[in-house]
Parts: C-alpha cells; sequence; structure tokens
C-alpha cells in the first residue's frame, strides 16, 4: 500500500449530490477511484453515478467496507460531518471544503485525535496515488507514476508542482495537499514519518508558504531522521507583513512565518530550496 | 476582522469583564462632554485598528474637560501608521498600581486555543516572550470542554497572583475563553489589564480578531467587515469574493489559489518585475467570480495609468474551462480599456485546451503555456 489509500481503497464521499460533491466524484470516478457509497441528508436511497446515496454515514457504514472518506458539505456543516464519519469509525478523511470556521477546525483536531482518526484539509485539493487512485481534485493529466512524493499546503500550486515534474519526466508515488489554513489535519511531519518507511518513495519534494511553522518542525525532523532526499520550495516572499494572502494560513504576523525563516530552516538543515517553480524538477534531478 | 478597543470593550462588559467608564466621541466638543460626565481626569484614545498607538501620539492624558477638547481635536484626522483616526474614546484615567497582561489565541503546532498571561503588561506580548520568557506562563485549552476553572487557578498563579488577585485574574481568563470561543475569535487580548491601587483588575485596552470564516454567524459584524477596509481595491475583492491586497507596482497579478498567486509575485519580483497587486481569485471559479476578478484588475489599470499590463494565470482543476473563459471575456468588454492581458492557462485536461480555444482569438489576450515564458513576457511589456 502507498500512504494512506491505494487502487483498493473504498471510499464514501459525504456530499454526494451536492453541486461540488457531484462534480468532483464524477471526476474521480473516471479516474478509477473505488467509491462505494455517499452521505446526504434526506436523500437516502436515491443514487448519483449509479452510486448508492444514503442518509448518514452510520447507514452507508451498516452495508458497505469504507476505509476513507472525502468531506464536501458546505464550509458550516463541517464540523459535523466529520464528527458524523469519526463516530462511524473512519479513519482517513479528507476535507476538501474551504472557508471552514477556526473553532469548528479546531475542535475537528481534538476529536479526531482523540478517537484515532488521520485526517488532511480542510481547504485541501486531496491527495492522489498516480494511476491508484484519488481522492479530491488534483488532475489526472499533471501527474505521472513514480518515486517523488509532493507534500503541500496549497492547492492549484501543488497541481502545477506536479506538472512541472511530470513534464520533465519525473513520475511521483503520491501528491498531497495538507490544506492552506491555519489548522489542519495532518502536518508536514507526519505525513514524512509514513513517507520514511513507503518503499515507492525516492524524494520528497515540500511546497511550502508563509504563515504558521509547518516547515521549520519539517526541517528539523528531515535533518535529524529522515532518510530520502528533499527538494523545498517556499511561496510567498515578497507578501507583506500582516496581510492575509488568500487563506487563513497565509498571514505573517511578527518574525514568525515569514519566507526567510523557512527558507533558511530547509538551507541549514542542507535540504536545497528552489527559487522558482521550474527549479524543483532540476533539483530533483540532482538529489536522486 | 479586527474590533475597534471600544468595540472589543462592549463585548468584555457582555461576559462580566471589568472596563474603565468611558464615551466614544467623534468631536471636540463631544469629548469635552464626555471628560465632563465621567468626572475625573480622562484619557483621550483614537480608535484605529493597529497597535502602537500611544507611542505614534494617539492616546493622551486629559486634566480637564477642556484639554479633553483640545486633545480630541488635534487627534481627530490624524493619520496612525496609516489609518485615519475618525473617533475617539473618552475613558476615565485608572490608578495604575500594576499592569499585567492576558490574551488567547490560537496556537499553530497544536491547533487548539492557547492561554498566556503575564505579569508584565502594557508592552507587546513578543518582546517580553524574548526577554523574559520566565514571566509568562501559558496553558493549551481543549476546544471541545473550554477552559476549567482550576486549570485557569492554575495557570494564574504560575505569574505569583496570589489572593484576590488570583481569583480575579482566573475569572477574567475564564470569561475571556467564553467570549474567544462565542464570538469565534483568532485572538483575544487584554494588554494592559490593570490592577488599581485599590486592588481592583480592569481591562484598560481590548484587541479582538473574528475569524472571517465564521462571520456568517455573526451578521452584525458582516457588513461593517466591507465597510471597514479602506483600500477601494480591496473592497471590491471582498465584494466580489476574492482575496486582494494592494501593492505598488505596474504588473497587475492574479492567479487562481493563494499558493499559486504567491508564487507568481514571487517570480515577477525576482525577475525584475514590480506587482501591483495580490488577487487570489479562489478554487472552483465560476464564471461570476472569474468576471469580477478581472474585472477588477481592469477597472484598476483604467484608473491607475502606471499599470502596464495584466498577468493572469489559471490552473484548471475543476473549474469548467466554459465559465472561465466567458468569464474573462465578459470582463473584457464590460470594462474597456487598453491594457494587454498576459494569459497562463494550465491544467486538467481536457479543460486546459478548451479554455485555451476559447479565448484564442479574444483581442487583448495574449496567451501562453508556459508559466515561465509568460511573466518574463509580462516583465518586458512593463518595461516599456
Amino acid at each position: 500500500m502507498a500512504i494512506f489509500v491505494d487502487k483498493d481503497t473504498n471510499v464514501l464521499v459525504q456530499g454526494i449530490t451536492g453541486r461540488l460533491g457531484a462534480l468532483q466524484t464524477e471526476l474521480m470516478l473516471d479516474y478509477g477511484t473505488k467509491i462505494v457509497a455517499g452521505v446526504t441528508p434526506g436523500k437516502g436511497g436515491e443514487t448519483q453515478f449509479d452510486i448508492p446515496v444514503y442518509n448518514s454515514v452510520q447507514e452507508a457504514i451498516s452495508k458497505h467496507r469504507i476505509d476513507a472518506s472525502v468531506v464536501y458539505v458546505p464550509a458550516p456543516f463541517v464540523q459535523d460531518a466529520a464528527f458524523e464519519a469519526i463516530d462511524a469509525g473512519i479513519k482517513f478523511m479528507v476535507i476538501i471544503t474551504d472557508w471552514v470556521p477556526l473553532h469548528s477546525e479546531m475542535k475537528i483536531k481534538v476529536y479526531a485525535k482523540n478517537r484515532g482518526t488521520c485526517y488532511i484539509g480542510p481547504n485541501t485539493p486531496g491527495i492522489m496515488i498516480p494511476s491508484q487512485t484519488s481522492l479530491g481534485m488534483i488532475s489526472p493529466s499533471a501527474v505521472m507514476p513514480g518515486g517523488v512524493a509532493i507534500v503541500s499546503r496549497s492547492g492549484t500550486l501543488t497541481d502545477e508542482v506536479a506538472s512541472h515534474l511530470s513534464e520533465q519526466g519525473i513520475g511521483q508515488s503520491v501528491v498531497v495537499g495538507l490544506g492552506g489554513d491555519a489548522v489542519v489535519g495532518l502536518r508536514m511531519n507526519e505525513v514524512l514519518k509514513l513517507l520514511k518507511q513507503d518503499k515507492q518513495t525516492k524524494c520528497v519534494v515540500i511546497v511550502g508558504e508563509i504563515g504558521g511553522t509547518m516547515e521549520e518542525e519539517a526541517a528539523e525532523y528531515i535533518e535529524a531522521q529522515f532518510n530520502k532526499p528533499v527538494v523545498a520550495y517556499v511561496a510567498g516572499r515578497v507578501a507583506p507583513q500582516g496581510k492575509v494572502m488568500g487563506h487563513a494560513g497565509a498571514i505573517i504576523t511578527g518574525a514568525r512565518g515569514m519566507a526567510e525563516s523557512k527558507i533558511s530552516a530547509f538551507k541549514s538543515a542542507g535540504i536545497p530550496v528552489a527559487e522558482t517553480l521550474w527549479e524543483i524538477p532540476t533539483l530533483v534531478e540532482k538529489m536522486v | 476582522m479586527k474590533l475597534y478597543e471600544y468595540e472589543g470593550k462592549e463585548i468584555f462588559s457582555k461576559f462580566g469583564i471589568p472596563i474603565p467608564q468611558g464615551i466614544l466621541v467623534n468631536t471636540g466638543k463631544e469629548a469635552r462632554q464626555a471628560a465632563i460626565s465621567i468626572g475625573k481626569e480622562v484619557v483621550v484614545k483614537s480608535q484605529i485598528l493597529t497597535g502602537g498607538r500611544g507611542k505614534a501620539g494617539g492616546i493622551k492624558v486629559a486634566k480637564t474637560p477642556e484639554d479633553a477638547e483640545k486633545i480630541a481635536q488635534d487627534i481627530l484626522g490624524m493619520e496612525l501608521q496609516g489609518y485615519k483616526v475618525g473617533s475617539l474614546l473618552v475613558e476615565e484615567k485608572l490608578d495604575i498600581a500594576n499592569e499585567m497582561y492576558m490574551g488567547i489565541t490560537v496556537d499553530d503546532k497544536n491547533g487548539v486555543p492557547i492561554a498566556i498571561i503575564s505579569a508584565k503588561g502594557g508592552v507587546e506580548i513578543e518582546e517580553v516572550a524574548q526577554e523574559n520568557p520566565e514571566e509568562i506562563a501559558s496553558i493549551l485549552i481543549d476546544p471541545l470542554y473550554g477552559i476549567r476553572s482550576y486549570e485557569a487557578i492554575n495557570l494564574v498563579r504560575q505569574i505569583g497572583l496570589t489572593k484576590e488577585a488570583l481569583t480575579s485574574a482566573s475569572k477574567i481568563l475564564s470569561q475571556l475563553y467564553d467570549l474567544f470561543a462565542s464570538y469565534d475569535a483568532r485572538m483575544v487580548e487584554i494588554n494592559p489589564l490593570v490592577i488599581t491601587n485599590e486592588g481592583k483588575m480592569v481591562a484598560a485596552d481590548s484587541r479582538c480578531e473574528i475569524d472571517d470564516n465564521s462571520l456568517f454567524k455573526h451578521p452584525e459584524f458582516k457588513d461593517l467587515h466591507i465597510q471597514r477596509i479602506e483600500n477601494l481595491w480591496e473592497r471590491e475583492g471582498v465584494k466580489g469574493g476574492v482575496n486582494y491586497v494592494d501593492l505598488e507596482g505596474n504588473i497587475a497579478v492574479m492567479a487562481n489559489g493563494a499558493g499559486l498567486t504567491m508564487s507568481l509575485l514571487d517570480v515577477v519580483k525576482a525577475g525584475g518585475g514590480s506587482p501591483a497587486c495580490f488577487l487570489d481569485a479562489g478554487g472552483g471559479l465560476s464564471r461570476e467570480r472569474m468576471k469580477n476578478s478581472v474585472g477588477l484588475l481592469l477597472k484598476k489599470a483604467r484608473a491607475e495609468q502606471r499599470i502596464k499590463v495584466i498577468l493572469l494565470m489559471v490552473r484548471m482543476m475543476i473549474s469548467p474551462p466554459d465559465a472561465v473563459a466567458e468569464g474573462i471575456i465578459e470582463a473584457i468588454k464590460e470594462v474597456e480599456v487598453e491594457t494587454p492581458i498576459i494569459a497562463v492557462i494550465r491544467g486538467r485536461e481536457p479543460y486546459e485546451t478548451r479554455a485555451r480555444v476559447l479565448l484564442k482569438n479574444v483581442e487583448k489576450i495574449i496567451l501562453y503555456s508556459s508559466v515561465e515564458d509568460g511573466i518574463r513576457e509580462a516583465i518586458e511589456m512593463a518595461k516599456e
């Protein structure tokens, strides 16, 4: 198995009949993701692209083996949907929804931790194992199977980085966006720990951005314990202080969270930092 | 969304946190009246949405109502750290025996609330943290339960408070947490939390920032949030549902997704160009949001001659290509301006190809499939 999911992962879609949920379910099915059930309260008994829809996660889980859930419900309902999946015993969640309230994010974080559920997001493009499965919206045409893991905090930038690698013939073992908000589920360190054991992964590309301290923690962990080559990229070098650059995660307050701090953390850990997107594949080729 | 000091204090008061007697005023005359009705020495405080007001001359003590009027007239209309002073809070001057700090924010690493207190208040907590870390105590809070009273007491104990000060401070901390949770705050801060000569604890200042993603739960702030954005273009951005930050340069930069937009800005700057703005149109683009975004940049280019070129990148993931292309074309039709648009379209197939076909022969648009080439061309065009 690759990390978290693979071609045999049975997937539930929460919010499968919503505009975004329906659109993305169709795209995931096209890619070959094994979506076995969907949930939309009040629409139990219906089908969506021939997938059975249930009123609750519990109902779905009583009829199917479910390994992971993708959450597309609107932001005000995300907390409830996440709690529901966690309570039903689902061990891996991808919360795609954007604009989720901060306090909901903090509650989900603790609730999931207490009950042993891992999740990525909110505000994530999802996770893709090229040629196997996709939980989210990463573009199939951007990826190809191979040995590089992309671990990112962004959405479209993740897709773009995958394209730059694929265009140079460098395939990926996994492409994962951790979510752009200040409070997200899995952090870079936790993903790196799994990648350390993953046989498919030969090299890691970290796509960081301003805000928070995830990149600094990752640099520290890599220097001390990681066993594979890593290339880093950090977006937001010219972002002005105190301005929210797009999502809540990307705000610089004081010296914390600035691009320089992250870049120097990577460099002092011996990790090469790409200056531009198109420099990433060049650095990866040098490392492998 | 940041709240003004007086708004924060109104909320403090609702939650039982003691605040000084104070009156919000907009003119010198009102300041004088306020000082008379308070009936003692007052402090005249400019209401702006940033810290460091005292150092910048935005907070002054008035011994008499006449003083208050004169000071108010001086401060009103002043520009402090880029903010224009429109109103003042006239407050009773406290007899200060001691100044503490109390704040709650989100701990980045653990993703839960953190309460921070210090016996040293009145200065930036970051400075205390660097210079006298032993004077600060903090505790992580379980957001599912909130802060328990014994946790508050144990925290307050760590900075050496005893007796009444201990119970008062721990009670205020619990009240502050309730407020933090009820108002979906990103941060709340009392700095300084004053202990008066009579031994009472009073919140002499307030800083509150509400999570923008939670404003739907607080309709009283939602419209205010938009009104308060001073920059015209940034306000237009919020209205159009996009993230916009105004910058000084001559290349208007836009993309979908914050990380991608930031990385475009970085490369433009590194290549010797100068970005005029950051516009993140967001994920899952609709025709309307695309139109609003491009329209905003075209209007800015029409209003500000220095804008030489618009650099637009769309990474197609799930955005319907027809909606993206139509949004761009409609904006160009609606806002007449000569500024050229360099459009880099990439992403999921067949979306990328479809969008490209639709935009191929549109006037003013120069299509690129390479980001590198698109950016280089934009920098070149901006030089001319």
